[in-house]
């Protein structure tokens, strides 16, 4: 997509400059008449061009509902957006703010993600046991 | 009154809004809509638009631009990306880049008509 708007911008922008070259010197030779009608034309193709590049080249508008937010995040995870810093670092786009109470441990895995929902008693036991056994595997 | 704010607020606690992502869609209508409206400018002041003229051009070219946008950035579902279509999409920052248009209008127009 980033292409196809460089594009559009490039040739928007080439015939912006024609267009307006040209009104510049038609206005200099034949002053007080009205502008041909190529010109106007191609000065109102290219003002199409170039709006429609800026509207495709623009970075993505984000989902403003919570709940497709979220999704969003959770089905892209984070990925670089194709920007890098002064120090060559590439930025990544937000992550999930909860990723940092574990709650992926419990969705794929058999372990309780929620720390405070952790089975206590079923680890102490484990553990006894791992003793009992003399401490080995 | 009272009851619809109290009816919105309850739809807000259902459905919650990301700050951050109003805030940069907003970022990003306005940063097109001053570009535009400066290219817009230099379309104007080239044609030799005179007075009403190059206000109702701008006001034409930004109902494109909205156009462009509802179709290529929103995909027609403008509810998703704003809490307010009508005023942040299609009304959004009309009116901020107006300067930009005056200022790029009148200085095209002295430079390649008069």
């Amino acid at each position: 997509m980033a292409v196809f708007g460089t594009a559009l911008n490039g040739a928007g922008a080439v015939l912006l400059t024609h267009a307006v070259y040209s009104t510049h010197e038609h206005t200099a030779t034949f002053a007080s008449t009205p502008l041909p009608l190529d010109i106007s034309l191609e000065l109102l193709v290219s003002i199409l061009l170039l709006s429609l590049g800026i509207v495709v080249s623009f970075a993505p508008l984000k989902p403003i509902q919570y709940a497709q937010w979220a999704g969003q995040l959770s089905r892209e995870g984070r990925h670089g957006e194709g920007q890098y810093t002064r120090e060559g670092e590439e930025m990544l786009s937000e992550g999930d703010p909860y990723a940092f109470l574990g709650l992926d441990g419990g969705i794929g895995g058999k372990g309780e993600g929620r720390r405070g929902f952790w089975d206590v008693k079923g680890k102490r036991r484990e553990y006894e046991d791992w003793v009992r056994q003399g401490g080995k595997q | 009154m009272a009851a619809s704010a109290l009816n919105e607020e309850r739809q807000l606690a259902i459905n919650p809004i990301v700050a951050s992502s109003v805030q940069h869609n907003t970022q990003v209508i306005s940063n097109i809509r001053n570009l535009t409206a400066s290219l817009f400018g230099v379309a104007a002041g080239t044609l030799g638009l005179e007075s009403y003229a190059g206000f109702i051009f701008y006001i034409l070219a930004s109902l494109v631009v909205s156009v462009l946008l509802f179709a290529l950035k929103t995909d027609g579902k403008p509810g998703a990306y704003f809490y307010r279509p009508l005023g942040d999409l299609w009304l959004g920052d009309v009116f901020g880049g107006l300067s930009g248009f005056v200022l790029t209008w009148t200085l095209f127009y002295g430079l390649v008509r008069a």
